[in-house]
């Protein structure tokens, strides 16, 4: 039994059949960028274990095939353990080896490239300074206690959480929050506006004057959801603070106060807070003469770094990134008429990975290709009378 | 076979982490950010000390009723610093010299030092080495320990780094910093003067009432004293700021009483529209529009300038808010109470607004 299943892990067969199978994912993910949107595609098909039909709503789901995650664990299973089985130390096959190891660390490049890179962006006026970068991919619900005179502590509470759980318990916060009514997507109307049989989700502040209207996820590429929630706040040592409305469309944060502290409380893109800051100077957008067509786009952005004293004007536009405590600043884009700048954000411990891999992998075939290129050359000067 | 077993356990490992699941518990500071000139083109070195940028960051302010040696130029103000100041020396030697107030948990002494100690590339130093090499210095605010630094961090400029002389003390729940920074030999001859001047600042801190809480009211900007005046009408008691507030006044009978505060801001405070909407939602109103809350904002004409005001009323309370900027600063005035009081208070916050003089 055992025997069999190393024969299977370590089959020539089943690479074959991993790398089939990519080929169908890729080209139905791509299919499916059509309606999806590139976000969302990327996480059925590409970021998961199955892919499932129907996707969603119906209740019922049917895994159909293998998704990304799925095929390239098997794949570099498979490689790994072809490798270990059939690992013979020769100098003939030192290019192969060498090939191989550069494969492996390409796949695990990307596992971990998926598992642990995060990107964000940061979007900047003229003039404007920011010490954050925001996910606009996903959302939090943001409690902060404003009490201290110097420090705000905020408690960030991702979107999947609030999703997944129905009562938060946690140790920074003097109160339980309970999420009464959550909506991945929506739209808020005034009461008045909203009909007559229209009611409110929240009993507190803004939200108790505001309908909820549901609505299906988005998919558009230049659209994103809305989320809102009812959170009811419930002191530990007992009572009720009342239910109160959260959704990035609010605007400002609501204010309570609790244990003798004053909190605010708001639902917005998640947050990266970074130890330094960065101020757009200037924004080019340059276009060929005559033409709309774009030429080059630059942010002349001023870093500031505290701790470590850094105070510089940076230039970052197309293939020249701004590399700074691991984290890759791109020119991603632009807003209103060119007064605003959009860079995008990618801290990725594994970026290196790609690189390092190829070169392995051209190191290897060159020597594989060069050990047989001499040995055909003897063998000719031997033939040789 | 166990090779295998183990590459399979690490990959499932992997496949059950979720990004973005965990709740995160973080602080972040309520200063302003420090932002430098609008165009500034000077491209500082990594280790250069305290960046000199040109304008564009309001006037420059000393710490409160300590003069600095003439020789200091002072700087423009950062995310941290309550007074910033650069000397310079021959062969293009620079010194920066800080002034930060913190609150009481900014550390004990021997953390400072090795911070520091880092900086300048030093390793760092245990607490009987620190006895050793700390000098005190009596102020009315209390000993400050003084400590002398020398270190150049690898790649440094020596004409901009290689020392540095900093004071540390604690009273009235803050922690106060002081630190010149910057090439070797400037810095030792500007010693004796930073030290008189670190005195003189622990002698003015110590004789006030309250000391400086740095960050705790970074906008309010109390070391550039801004100078107004006003009459306080009839029926209105002045109480005991917050550390937020400049002033505060209570009007009205105590049981609908009405809260008027004056809040000054160094810069423009931010927008009218983001902060008519924070008042309207601290008396339970919806957003609205900067389109539809310019209508609502109504200019108002008195000796001292123009200033902006708006009246909002919630299902509960109401507010009056009259604003102008004015030097560099903005100023905030704002009555909030029961709806009724507000109407009753009204006709006095606008003569108080018109009383105003700057």
């Amino acid at each position: 039994m055992v025997g069999k299943l190393v024969d299977l892990i370590t089959s020539l067969k089943l690479t074959i059949v991993c790398l089939a199978a990519a080929m169908a994912l890729i080209f139905a993910g791509t299919l499916a960028q059509v309606h999806l949107g590139i976000h969302e595609a990327q996480q059925r098909y590409f970021q998961s274990w199955l892919v499932w039909w129907p996707p969603e709503g119906n209740g019922l789901r049917i895994p159909v095939f293998p998704g990304g995650h799925f095929i390239g664990a098997v794949l570099l299973i498979n490689l790994i353990a072809a490798h270990l089985k059939r690992f013979r130390w020769t100098w003939k096959k030192f290019g192969i080896h060498l090939t191989h190891a550069g494969l492996i660390i390409m796949l695990a490049g990307g596992l971990f490239t998926d598992l642990f890179a995060v990107e964000s962006h940061m979007r900047l006026e003229r003039g404007d300074t920011k010490n954050y970068s925001e996910d606009q991919q996903h959302m939090e619900l943001a409690v902060i206690d404003t009490t201290g005179n110097d420090l705000d502590q905020v408690t960030a509470i991702p979107e999947s959480v609030l999703r997944k759980n129905r009562t938060i318990d946690h140790w920074s916060l003097p109160f339980r929050l309970v999420v009464r009514n959550y909506y991945q997507n929506s739209r808020l109307k005034m009461l008045g506006e909203a009909g007559s049989a229209a009611k409110p989700i929240a009993n507190q502040g803004p939200g108790a004057m505001i309908a909820v209207e549901p609505l299906p996820r988005t998919t558009a590429q230049d659209e994103r959801d809305v989320p809102a929630a009812a959170i009811e706040v419930l002191p530990k040592d007992g009572g009720s603070l009342g239910t109160w409305l959260v959704s990035d469309a609010l605007g400002a944060p609501q204010t309570f106060s609790c244990g003798g502290r004053t909190w605010k409380i708001a639902m917005r893109t998640a947050r990266y807070y970074k130890p330094y800051s960065v101020t757009l100077q200037k924004f080019t957008h340059e276009k060929y003469a005559g033409t709309e067509i774009p030429k080059n786009f630059a942010s002349k952005v001023t870093l500031i770094d505290p701790e470590r004293n850094v105070n510089r004007d940076v230039l970052i536009y197309m293939n020249h990134p701004l590399r700074y405590r691991g984290e890759t600043f791109y020119q991603a884009g632009f807003q209103q008429d060119d007064r605003a700048t959009i860079l995008q954000i990618v801290h990725n411990p594994s970026f290196l990975a790609p690189y390092i891999a190829c070169i392995i992998v051209a190191a290897g075939l060159l020597w594989q290709f060069g050990y047989h290129l001499i040995g055909f050359a003897r063998q000719r000067r031997r033939a040789t009378p | 076979m166990r090779r295998i077993l183990f590459f399979l356990t690490t990959v499932a490992l992997f496949a059950g982490c979720e990004k973005n699941s965990d709740i995160k518990v973080y602080r972040v500071s309520k200063a302003p950010l420090e932002e430098p000139g609008p165009d500034q083109q000077t491209a500082m070195p990594a280790n250069a000390p305290s960046p000199s940028m040109p304008g564009g960051m309001g006037t420059a302010v000393s710490a409160p009723a300590a003069p600095a040696p003439a020789n200091w130029q002072p700087q423009p103000l950062s995310q941290m610093r309550q007074a910033s100041f650069l000397v310079k020396g021959d062969n293009g030697a620079v010194a920066d010299i800080s002034f930060v107030s913190l609150g009481a948990s900014a550390g004990n002494v021997l953390e400072n030092v090795n911070r520091w100690l880092s900086q300048i590339g030093q390793p760092p130093i245990t607490d009987e080495k620190l006895n050793q090499i700390a000098q005190h210095l009596t102020t009315s605010m209390g000993d400050v320990t003084v400590v002398d630094l020398v270190g150049l961090p690898s790649g440094a400029d020596p004409a901009k780094d290689g020392r540095i002389i900093a004071g540390m003390t604690s009273a009235g729940g803050s922690t106060l910093f002081f630190k010149i920074r910057g090439n070797a030999e400037l810095t030792e001859s500007q010693k004796s003067e930073f030290i008189k001047w670190v005195a003189a600042v622990c002698n003015a801190q110590g004789g006030s009432k309250a000391p400086q809480t740095a960050s705790a009211m970074p906008s309010t900007d109390m070391g550039a004293n801004p100078q107004i005046k006003w009459q306080t009408p009839p029926g209105w008691s002045e109480v005991p700021p917050s550390s937020m507030r400049y002033a505060s006044f209570n009007a009205g009978a105590n049981d609908s009483k009405v809260d008027v505060s004056v809040v000054t801001f160094p810069g423009e405070g931010g927008s009218d529209a983001d902060n008519v909407n924070r008042w309207r939602q601290q008396i339970g109103l919806p957003p609205m529009t900067p389109a539809a809350l310019a209508t609502q904002v109504e200019p108002l004409k008195t000796d001292a300038g123009s200033f902006s005001i708006v009246d909002i009323a919630g299902p509960n309370a109401r507010t009056v808010a009259a604003w102008t900027r004015r030097d560099g600063h903005v100023w905030f005035f704002k009555a909030t109470g029961p709806s009724a009081s507000v109407e009753k208070e009204k006709t006095n916050f606008v003569k108080f607004i018109q009383s105003i003089r700057f």
